[in-house]
C-alpha cells in the first residue's frame, strides 16, 4: 500500500527557486513517469519524495503520514539510482544484503528476499562478483535487485536507462514494466525520453521549469494535450505549431494558403497543433492548404517523414508512405485530417477545445 | 640491433637526469652503503681499526648497558607509533570526516588543520617547549585559570609525562596530513553511492564503518607506511624539545637519539664510536624498510577500484 500526496511542495537551493509549488497524488500501485527536459527539476521532485534534500516548503505525505522530516531510510522508499551506486567493495549479495540487514531482517529472511530478487532478475550466476566486473545492464538489474529486496513501499528509478546502449534500452524497458506488474508496488521513474515515459507509465507527469505541466495517462497526454509545451513534448516526431488567423470557416497563415476549419473558436489568432501523422502533403500548390516547400526526408523503412517550411518559416513534419519521393526545394500543399486539429490560444499556450 | 646514438633528445633526457641521479648516488646511497660496511669494523672515534664481523651488532643488542638502552628506546619508539596511529592518523579520520561533510566553519578549518603541518619542527618544538612550561606555559597557566591546578604539572620534567607531552606536540603538527590524504579519498566517493547509504541507514557509524572507510583504504596504505617510517625515525622534535639523552632518565629517548649519541657522542659524554653507531642505523634501516614492505603489501591487497 503506498500513496502519495504532495502539497505545494517548494524547492529553494539557497536564493533560487527550482520547484514552485508541486501539487500531485500518486495512487497505489501506480506507475508514475516525471517527465521533462533537463533542469526542469524532475529529479530534484524524486531527491524530495527519497528524503535525500530537505523540503523547503509544501508538504509530502506517504499514507497520510507526514514525511518532510523523516529520514530517507525510514520512509519505506527504495532508490535506483542513474549511475546505479553500487558499493564497489562488497559482491552482488552483500550489496543487496546490506540495506536488508540493516531494516534488522533475520538471516533466513535476507536470504529468502535476495533468492527471489536473484530468481526475479536472473542474477545467478553473479552473486560472487564485484560491480566493476559487471557490464551496465548487470549492473543495472543489481542495483534494481539491491532495491527490491528491501521490499518497500515506493520505487524510485532516477533515468535508469541513460547509461545503457540503445540496444539494450528497450530490453530493460520491458524488463522495468514486468517487475512492476510482478511486484505490484507504486513506482515513480524519472526520464527525459518521452518514448519511455509513454511506454512504461500509468501516469505521466510532464514537468517545466520547476512546475508541472499536466498529469495524465499517455493516452491523454497525447490525445489532448493541456498546452503547447505538452503537445510539442509529448509526441514523435513533435507536433508542429502554426500561428494562424481565422478568416471566416478558414484557418490562414499570411500568405501561406488556408484550410478551412470547422470551429466554433472565435479568437482570431490562434496556434494550430498538427501531429506529422494527421499531416498530408500534395505536390504542387494553388489547391486546398498551407504552402510550403521541402526541406529534407528521413526515410524510416516503413515510413517517411518529410519537413517542410511554411510561409512564415515554420517547420513542420509529415509522415508518409515510404516511397513517396518528394525532393528537396518541392512545393508542396499541406492539408490536415478531419477532427485531428489542436488548437491553443496565442496568447499563453493554453488549450482550448474547439 | 638498435644503436646506441645520442640523439638531441637523448642528450637532453641524459642532462636532465644525471644530476639529480648523482645526487642520490651521492648522498643517500652512498652513505646506507658506507654505514653498512662501518657496522663491521671497530672505530676510535672518527679512526676506523680492524674488522670484527657481527661484533658492533652483538654489543648493541644483547651488552649492557647497550641492550638495556636499545631496548628502552625501541620501546619507546613503538609507544610513539601506536600512540601517533591514533591521535594522528585517527583523529586525522575524524577530522577528514568533519570538514567532508562540510560541518559548519569547513572551510576555514581545511586550512587551519593543515597550517601546522607547513611549520617547520623546529618552531614547533619551541612552541610546545612554551606551551609546556611548568612556571609560565600555557598549558599550566591554562588548568590554573580554569580551577584545575592539582593538574598543572613539568610535563616535560618527568618521566611519566614527557614521551607523551612530545607525542602530542607531534600528533598536533602533523595531523593535517593524514586529514588531507583521508579528505581527498572521501571527496573521491560518488555522491550517489553516499546517497545510495542514506537511503538504506541514518546511522554516521554504519556509514563511516561499512562504505566510508572501507573506500578510503587506499589512502590509508600511504598514511599508515608514512607514520610508521617517521614514528621509527623520528629524531628533531625529541631532539630539541627533550635533548640528546632522552630527558628526563631515558623517557624520551627514541632510536634515533641513541643512534646519533652513540655515533657522534654528545656534550655530557664525548665518547664517539661510529662502529656501534652504524651497527644500530643499519638495524633501524633494516626494521623500518622490512616492515614497511610488510604493511605495504598487506594493505595494497585490499585496496578498492571505485
Amino acid at each position: 500500500m503506498a500513496q502519495l500526496l504532495l502539497r505545494g511542495i517548494k524547492k529553494r537551493f539557497k536564493t533560487t527557486e527550482v520547484l514552485h509549488g508541486i501539487d500531485l497524488e500518486i495512487g497505489d500501485r501506480e506507475f508514475v513517469v516525471f517527465v521533462g527536459p533537463s533542469g526542469c527539476g524532475k529529479s530534484t521532485l524524486l531527491r524530495l519524495i527519497a528524503g535525500l534534500d530537505p523540503i523547503s516548503d509544501g508538504q509530502f505525505f506517504l499514507n497520510g503520514k507526514l514525511m518532510n522530516d523523516v529520514a530517507p531510510s525510514r520512509r519505506g522508499i527504495a532508490m535506483v539510482f542513474q549511475s546505479y551506486a553500487l558499493y564497489p567493495h562488497m559482491d552482488v549479495y552483500e550489496n543487496m544484503a546490506f540495506g536488508a540487514r540493516l531494516m534488522g531482517l533475520d538471516k533466513a529472511e535476507v536470504e529468502r528476499r535476495i533468492a527471489e530478487a536473484v530468481r526475479m532478475l536472473r542474477l545467478g550466476e553473479l552473486l560472487k562478483r564485484r560491480p566493476r566486473e559487471l557490464s551496465g545492464g548487470q549492473r543495472q538489474r543489481v542495483a534494481i535487485g539491491r532495491a527490491l529486496v528491501r521490499k518497500p513501499d515506493v520505487f524510485l528509478l532516477d533515468e535508469p536507462l541513460s547509461n545503457l546502449d540503445a540496444a539494450l534500452r528497450s530490453d530493460v524497458r520491458l524488463e522495468i514494466a514486468r517487475l512492476h506488474r510482478e511486484i505490484g508496488g507504486t513506482m515513480i521513474y524519472v526520464t527525459h525520453d518521452q518514448v519511455e515515459a509513454m511506454t512504461l507509465a500509468d501516469k505521466i507527469v510532464v514537468m517545466n521549469e520547476g512546475r508541472i505541466e499536466q498529469v495524465g495517462s499517455p493516452r491523454a497526454l497525447y490525445e489532448t494535450p493541456a498546452n503547447t509545451f505538452v503537445g510539442t513534448f509529448i509526441g514523435s516526431p513533435r507536433m508542429s505549431l502554426v500561428t494562424v488567423t481565422r478568416e471566416g470557416t478558414r484557418l490562414g497563415i499570411a500568405d501561406g494558403g488556408s484550410l478551412p476549419i470547422d470551429t466554433k473558436l472565435d479568437a482570431r489568432a490562434l496556434k494550430l497543433g498538427m501531429r506529422p501523422d494527421a499531416v498530408s502533403l500534395h505536390r504542387g500548390q494553388g489547391g486546398e492548404g498551407f504552402h510550403a516547400q521541402v526541406v529534407y526526408t528521413e526515410y524510416l523503412g516503413d515510413n517517411a517523414y518529410v519537413y517542410v517550411r511554411l510561409a512564415d518559416g515554420t517547420l513542420l513534419s509529415a509522415r508518409t508512405a515510404p516511397n513517396d519521393d518528394f525532393a528537396p526545394d518541392e512545393r508542396v500543399s499541406v492539408t490536415l485530417a478531419p477532427g485531428t486539429a489542436h488548437f491553443f490560444s496565442a496568447e499563453d499556450g493554453r488549450r482550448l477545445v474547439p | 640491433m638498435p644503436k646506441l646514438r645520442m640523439t638531441g633528445r637523448g642528450l637532453w633526457i641524459t642532462v636532465l637526469v644525471v644530476p639529480p641521479l648523482a645526487f642520490v648516488a651521492l648522498f643517500i646511497v652512498y652513505p646506507i652503503l658506507s654505514a653498512f660496511a662501518y657496522a663491521f669494523f671497530d672505530w676510535q672515534g672518527l679512526r676506523r681499526l680492524d674488522f670484527i664481523g657481527l661484533e658492533n651488532f652483538h654489543t648493541v643488542l644483547f651488552v649492557e648497558p647497550y641492550r638495556s638502552w636499545t631496548l628502552n628506546a625501541f620501546r619507546n619508539n613503538v609507544i610513539v607509533f601506536f600512540a601517533l596511529m591514533v591521535l594522528q592518523n585517527g583523529l586525522g579520520f575524524i577530522l577528514a570526516y568533519a570538514l567532508w561533510r562540510e560541518l559548519p566553519g569547513a572551510r576555514f578549518h581545511r586550512v587551519a588543520v593543515f597550517l601546522p603541518v607547513v611549520l617547520s619542527t623546529i618552531i614547533v618544538a619551541y612552541l610546545f617547549k612554551l606551551f609546556y612550561h611548568p612556571l609560565f606555559g600555557v598549558v599550566n597557566i591554562s588548568l590554573r585559570s580554569i580551577g584545575l591546578g592539582w593538574l598543572a604539572q613539568p610535563w616535560l620534567g618527568q618521566s611519566s609525562t614527557a614521551l607523551w607531552s612530545l607525542i602530542i606536540a607531534q600528533a598536533w603538527h602533523m595531523v593535517g596530513f593524514p586529514t588531507l590524504v583521508f579528505l581527498a579519498g572521501m571527496q573521491r566517493i560518488p555522491g550517489e553511492i553516499l546517497d545510495a547509504v542514506r537511503m538504506e541507514t541514518e546511522s554516521e557509524w554504519v556509514k563511516i564503518t561499512k562504505i566510508v572507510w572501507p573506500l578510503v583504504a587506499p589512502s590509508a596504505t600511504i598514511v599508515f607506511t608514512l607514520l610508521f617510517v617517521g614514528a621509527f625515525n623520528w629524531f628533531e622534535l625529541p631532539y630539541i624539545m627533550a635533548g640528546l639523552d632522552g630527558s628526563p632518565f631515558g623517557s624520551t629517548d627514541v632510536l634515533g637519539l641513541y643512534f646519533y649519541r652513540t655515533a657522534f657522542g654528545n656534550v655530557s659524554a664525548g665518547q664517539q664510536d661510529f662502529g656501534l653507531g652504524s651497527a644500530l642505523a643499519v638495524l633501524i634501516f633494516i626494521f623500518i624498510a622490512a616492515i614497511a614492505t610488510v604493511i605495504t603489501l598487506r594493505l595494497r591487497a585490499r585496496e578498492i577500484q571505485l
